[in-house]
């Protein structure tokens, strides 16, 4: 089967291409169009840690659905890895791990993994080895065998990114993947996708949690009611040009006086002093002993 | 973006269009089964919808429903309420057209019981003339003819069907020829008791056509096994030897079966 | 890019997953429960037969039973199982992978025809040996009644299990049908309910379109009259005796149909169910 782009050199083509794409919902009887995708333009290259943020309702899951071929585009057109959405074939090469995923209750996570993996065309000998990893990957050895019903809401999670990983995807989409998750499991995935990344795969990350969403993403797009507002590597976004904060211990008056004087003696300014602080969730993970580094070992 | 709509539409198409080629396909296989199952020529019949909804989802249920509302309407028949019965009676025999039972007790109740209930309610048969109870009467009778008829589609091949044509026949239109004429026809049938061949005789006989009688028992007298009791042989014997002297047959002429 | 191919394999894996998924639900279990109750209890109910030969009368709770309680399940099953998979949002995971639309319905409708397999399968067999413990029974009661051997044809009753089966199969294929468009589970059950009258009194409308003068009312019977299939095409239950046999013709020229109509809706279900979203 020919697919338009696939004769492309693979290192050039970006992992996701979005070009004009709007989404028009009709709603009730008399077909009100709602506009939950605003003409929108989006290139994730490929091994890059992107991040889809905007609040609930901004159009993230839309565009995510868009990309996966769940919902067909209005007008526009999206691609992964060259090759159209709309094409089966361009799944073959995502990983997704829907938001507050709900998997078969019935089946084990072993299980669930296993019908996943088959599903994306996995088989033969390494099968069983290959689930095997992904689940110690994710953390959730020890309740492999456990059946899907009885997993908490961080196990969920982790259980959905293996089926996720199993089939060795390029690109992974995780919708929300800290969303209902408690700070450790949020620091546990931060610091798996960390790892992901370093695998060389892409990721697209849809969040409203902004705070979680800068510390792992290379570079962030910002949407609302469909529309991309900002778009830029994380680093530009947040920092402000000829400007650098120092972190010093508590300072006497006396000594606050002299530093100004020092400074202004140098010609330059000393803008603002303050107490500094801590992120909250700087302070739980510090206080649970699961620092960053450490998520990987919870039982 | 197809609509909903159109695509509902698209549906729909195809789906007459494809089950119009497998309708056509099937037909002569739908006229072998509907020939088998005499229930499916619901046209013969009238048939409310609502019965036929019924038969509708009962499926295989047929008997044991059929068997419940039997009951039901024999608690309706204690009541003595007619149109009830007359219904329930119809919607027995079209859930379940197979027991012999129903055809032949709906006939008995349309046509003894019902003159009575319908005398009774109208003043009794002290008040009501001869000539109205008569009518009603027949009325009933053939009633219970038209159901027995019905009956024999499903059933041709049952004696007793047409044993109770004769005996309605013979007691309620008190028409003997006809009843002569229905114990010969049930008598054609396998598994007749043998006294319907003795009651054909003696119908013949009380109709006048007694050579006809004499002629039928004579022919039938040979084939009753003697050791049977309820061929009565013996007994068919005597009444040809009534039936010679009746009609003066000379002795050298009078049947003389090997003893 | 390589192709992805329609593949057997992965509609395996989705039936086998339906079927695992059906079975473990309380429903399914309480229909077959009630469905057993019945074929073996039947024969208590026979003392309210009034005139019916009783292995007929046997054979007809256990096929009543099998119809009444199949529909049931069949209709209610197919639709829950579709509904699950689009509430619970595992659809979304599922056709996240590289797997067509077509396989999914696909997977879904042999789900289904597994389940109802199982189902028939085992009352079919339960009732063969209701019905043979008893028919040895009554050969000794009666041996003059049975100077023939037995009379009960056991092929006829697997034939008119499997046609049972085929039937719930069509029923499958047409909820299936209303599900891949119908916006609520309640909707597709009510639906499937009507469509199991309708394909029950089709053969009315058949005969009402071609007696039919008004231009109406033959096209109205019409519709009907194609659009369902004629499901008393399917009632063999009513003859145990091998002589009924209807020939092997029939047999096909009814298995066919049958078939066509479980395709054909399937087709129809995998055409509304390509635009759907998800």
């Amino acid at each position: 089967m020919a697919t338009p782009g696939a004769t492309e050199a693979p290192a050039k083509v970006p992992a996701v291409e979005i070009r004009g794409l709007v989404k028009d919902f009709a709603i009730g009887l008399r077909g009100v169009k709602l506009r939950a995708v605003d003409h929108l333009d989006l290139t994730v290259e490929a091994g890059q840690v992107f991040g889809l943020l905007g609040p609930n309702g901004s159009g993230k899951s839309t565009t995510v659905k868009l990309l996966l071929g769940l919902l067909e585009p209005t007008a526009g057109q999206c691609r992964v890895f060259g090759v159209s959405s709309l094409r089966v074939e361009a799944r073959r090469e995502v990983g997704y791990l829907p938001e507050a995923p709900y998997f078969y209750r019935h089946l084990s996570g072993r299980e669930l993994v296993h019908f996943y993996a088959r599903l994306c065309g996995e088989s033969g000998t390494g099968l069983g080895k290959r689930i095997a990893d992904v689940i110690a990957l994710v953390g959730l050895a020890e309740a492999a065998d456990r059946r899907v019903g009885t997993y908490s809401k961080g196990m969920l999670q982790r259980i959905g990114l293996a089926q996720a990983l199993v089939h060795d995807p390029r690109l992974l989409i995780l919708d929300e993947p800290t969303a209902g998750v408690d700070p450790v499991g949020s620091a546990e995935m931060a610091a798996l996708i960390g790892r992901l990344k370093a695998q060389g795969k892409t990721i697209l990350i849809t969040s409203h949690l902004l705070g979680q969403i800068e510390d792992i993403c290379d570079r962030v797009a910002i949407l609302d009611r469909g529309r991309l507002m900002v778009e830029g590597a994380v680093a530009d976004l947040v920092n402000r040009a000829g400007r650098q904060s120092l972190v010093v211990e508590e300072m006497p008056p006396g000594e606050l006086a002299a530093l100004r004087a020092w400074m202004e003696a140098r010609g330059r300014k000393l803008l603002a002093v303050e107490p500094a602080g801590r992120r909250l969730e700087q302070v739980f993970l510090e206080q649970v002993g699961r620092g960053k580094g450490e998520g990987e070992t919870r039982p | 973006m197809r609509s909903r709509a159109a695509t509902l539409l698209i549906a729909t198409g195809a789906l007459a269009a494809g089950g119009f080629t497998l309708q056509t396909w099937v037909t002569p296989a739908w006229a072998v089964v509907r020939a088998r199952q005499p229930a499916l020529r619901l046209d013969s019949r009238a048939v409310a919808a609502g019965q036929g909804v019924t038969l509708a989802l009962l499926g295989g249920f047929r008997a044991l429903v059929a068997d419940g509302t039997w009951i039901r309407m024999y608690t309706l028949w204690e009541q003595r309420d007619l149109p009830a019965v007359e219904t329930l009676a119809h919607l027995v025999t079209v859930l379940d057209p197979r027991p012999v039972y129903f055809w032949l007790n709906s006939a008995r109740i349309l046509a003894y019981d019902f003159p009575a209930w319908r005398i009774e309610a109208a003043g009794g048969y002290d008040d009501v003339p001869a000539e109205v109870q008569r009518r009603v009467r027949h009325e009933q009778a053939r009633a219970g003819l038209r159901f027995l008829a019905s009956g024999r589609e499903f059933h041709p091949q049952s004696p007793e069907l047409w044993i109770e044509q004769a005996n309605i026949e013979l007691n309620r239109l008190v028409d003997l020829d006809a009843a002569a004429e229905s114990y010969r026809r049930a008598w054609s049938l396998p598994g007749a008791p043998y006294y319907v061949a003795r009651m054909h005789a003696e119908c013949l006989r009380r109709a006048g056509r007694k050579a006809e009688a004499l002629a039928w028992l004579v022919r039938l007298h040979p084939t009753l096994p003697v050791a049977d009791d309820g061929a009565a042989a013996g007994l068919v014997l005597s009444r040809i030897r009534d039936l010679e002297k009746d009609l003066a047959v000379p002795p050298e002429r009078a049947d003389r079966p090997p003893p | 890019m390589r192709p992805v191919r329609f593949s057997l394999a992965r509609v395996g894996l989705i039936a086998g997953n339906t079927v695992r998924e059906a079975a473990r639900q309380r429903l399914f279990n309480l229909f077959v429960v009630l469905a057993l109750m019945l074929v073996l209890g039947a024969r208590w109910f026979r003392d309210f037969s009034f005139g019916a030969p009783e292995l007929r009368f046997l054979a007809d709770c256990g096929f009543g039973a099998m119809a009444f309680f199949g529909s049931a399940l069949t209709i209610t099953a197919t639709a829950q199982l579709f509904f699950s998979e689009i509430e619970n949002r595992t659809a979304l995971t599922l056709l996240a992978k590289p797997v067509w639309r077509a396989e999914f319905i696909v997977g879904k409708l042999v789900g289904v025809a597994g389940l109802t397999l199982l189902f028939c399968g085992l009352l079919t067999v339960l009732l063969a040996a209701v019905l043979w413990t008893r028919e040895g029974a009554l050969m000794q009661e009666f041996p003059d009644n049975f100077a023939q051997g037995r009379v009960v044809s056991y092929a006829m009753v697997a034939g008119a299990g499997a046609m049972q089966w085929l039937k719930l199969l069509i029923l499958g294929a047409l909820v299936l049908l209303v599900a891949s468009f119908a916006q609520t589970q309640t909707f597709a059950i009510v639906t499937g309910f009507l469509v199991l009258v309708i394909c029950h009194l089709q053969h009315l409308a058949l005969a009402a379109y071609e007696r039919s003068g008004s231009l109406f009312g033959m096209t109205a019977s019409a519709a009907i009259a194609w659009m369902f299939p004629n499901f008393q095409v399917f009632a063999w239950a009513d003859s145990l005796a091998a002589a009924d046999f209807p020939g092997w013709g029939q047999v096909a020229r009814v298995v066919s149909y049958g078939l066509g109509y479980v395709g054909l809706g399937t087709a129809l279900a995998v055409f509304c169910f390509r635009k759907r979203e998800i």
